[in-house]
């Protein structure tokens, strides 16, 4: 079939252009050269030891790696709730009630992260790092909601009516029939929220200052004053630690049809 | 009902009360009046407006070579067996699932001054000189298209997806050639997607940061990475403010505009 044909090149265009990148960055973050150079002349380690080297880095890496966890707990703890709420009942006004759970998504993180740099940190005095963990909550927020619907729309309310017939408290057989049976959903909200956490750059952006910044706002002021293959390193190890989340989390819980 | 309260409080709290703070002070005037003159000043600024435009132009440059690009991969992507679908979906998430910095970096190694683009070009003789890619509105688009051609391939492959083998079956068995089924039977049962898809694109390019600091710098400044200059570099918090509120605006202002396209007689 002659059409057909044309559609393969145009995916495998397609895929080269969105994967081509990735290629190239790890090719070059073992040049021996110190400016950005491709084909790189000679290859070296040294980029990677020097990521190993700066301080900042490690500092912004647990930085991350904090405020990721932490907001991701809460905006879990937010959202299953209201994703039972959303998907086991019927109530007036739930159109707009799902409409406002979901206006963090709406809304562009860069104005989230601006409004409350203004209203926090200069009217109420609260430290920026609260702001930070405030902002990351609010854009996970929507995330976890919509995850964890999807897969307890899947799972059939049967059972928990059948525990609750049986005997069952309401509350328990939430924590000990719901909750065990949307479990690979939960992982994947988790895995979700805490990537989108991890790789965020506009809701970070004015909610980091002095001695306060995350590893992709360190990442940017870095190459705003070098231009050698330390961030093609950096990135490097970031895209090879994608790859193993994401072929392990669409192995397990196919984590595609969440997204 | 009391399910939801936690989580409608945090966000009273922590993120409406916020924007209403911000919207309010764009509309504080000198004296505590109410006043739109903020927005005179910077609507009426010369840089603003090309910076207005530009960011517009580049969303929509973006969003029609997403649409071209993803429909067919995505209609094919629906055709193939459970295991290609399910490698091709891995490599679709996982440029999305990667921290935007690593993305858009890879874009300095190719359009570089000693970057691939110039390499080849140079040792093929083309260029005599190494060309200026960098800090251009090409290297912008090219960089979002990257960004966001991986959410338009997801919300049209789940879209198509609901489409049933049997309509496209009758369509073809009833005298309709490939491309006139593809057309007038997948675009519209798809429809929805298509809209969702354009949404979050354009969207999406209007407010991107990370893309047009790394690859638009200071020389093209974008509304993103405008609003940044004005808060943090010339502490202008005023003119940050308006830019905030008009990035909204023009974001809510296309959500619902696009929603009226929803073609109900279709389906």
């Amino acid at each position: 079939m002659k059409n057909s044909k044309i559609l393969i090149a145009i995916m495998a265009l397609m895929f080269v252009f969105l994967i081509g990148p990735f290629v190239v960055i790890i090719i070059s973050s073992f040049s021996n050269d110190a400016v950005m150079r491709f084909p790189p002349r000679g290859f070296s380690l040294q980029w990677y030891e020097k990521v190993l080297n700066i301080q900042m880095f490690q500092t912004t890496f647990w930085m991350s790696l904090k405020t990721g966890l932490a907001a991701t707990f809460t905006a879990l703890l937010l959202g299953v709730p209201v994703a039972y709420t959303n998907v086991r009942f019927r109530y007036p006004g739930k159109n707009v009630l799902e409409l406002f759970f979901s206006s963090p998504a709406i809304v562009p993180g860069l104005v989230i992260g601006f409004s409350l740099l203004r209203f926090f940190i200069y009217v109420t005095q609260v430290p920026i790092l609260l702001g930070l963990y405030l902002g990351h909550t609010a854009i996970l927020f929507p995330y976890t909601v919509r995850v964890v619907s999807a897969s307890l729309r899947n799972f059939d309310p049967g059972i928990e009516e059948a525990a609750v017939s049986l005997g069952s408290t309401p509350l328990h057989a939430f924590f000990a029939v719901v909750l065990p049976n949307i479990r690979s959903g939960l992982v994947a909200a988790f895995i979700l929220a805490f990537i989108t956490s991890f790789n965020n750059v506009p809701v970070s952006l004015f909610l980091t200052g002095p001695g306060v910044a995350t590893l992709p706002i360190q990442m940017l002021i870095y190459m705003e004053y070098y231009f050698d293959p330390t961030i093609s390193a950096l990135s490097s190890i970031l895209i090879v630690l994608t790859v193993i989340i994401v072929q392990a989390a669409e192995k397990l819980l196919g984590i595609s049809k969440y997204m | 009902m009391l399910l939801l309260g936690p989580g409608a409080m945090f966000l009273l709290l922590f993120f409406f009360s916020p924007l209403l703070f911000v919207l309010a002070e764009s509309l504080r005037g000198a004296q505590g009046q109410v006043t739109l003159a903020r927005y005179g000043e910077v609507l009426s600024d010369a840089q603003f407006r090309i910076v207005f435009v530009r960011t517009l132009k580049m969303a929509l440059i973006v969003t029609p070579i997403a649409v071209i690009v993803a429909y067919p991969s995505a209609y094919l992507m629906t055709k193939v067996s459970a295991g290609k679908k399910s490698i091709l979906m891995s490599l679709v998430i996982l440029p999305l699932m990667t921290s935007p910095v690593a993305r858009t970096y890879a874009w300095i190694v190719i359009l570089g001054k000693y970057g691939i683009v110039n390499q080849t070009m140079g040792a093929l003789g083309l260029f005599k000189e190494p060309a200026r890619m960098m800090y251009t509105e090409g290297a912008i688009i090219v960089g979002l298209l990257q960004l966001f051609l991986p959410i338009m391939v997801l919300t049209l492959v789940s879209a198509m997806e609901n489409v049933q083998e049997e309509v496209e079956e009758a369509a073809l068995s009833l005298g309709s050639g490939r491309i006139g089924c593809f057309f007038r039977v997948i675009v519209p049962l798809s429809f929805d997607g298509l809209i969702m898809g354009v949404t979050l694109v354009f969207t999406g390019c209007i407010t991107a940061y990370v893309t047009p600091a790394i690859l638009g710098g200071a020389k093209v400044l974008t509304l993103a990475t405008l609003m940044r200059q004005e808060a943090l570099v010339l502490m202008n918090w005023e003119a940050a403010t308006v830019i905030a509120v008009i990035m909204i605006a023009t974001t809510l202002l296309l959500y619902n505009g696009l929603r009226l396209f929803k073609p109900r007689n279709l389906v």
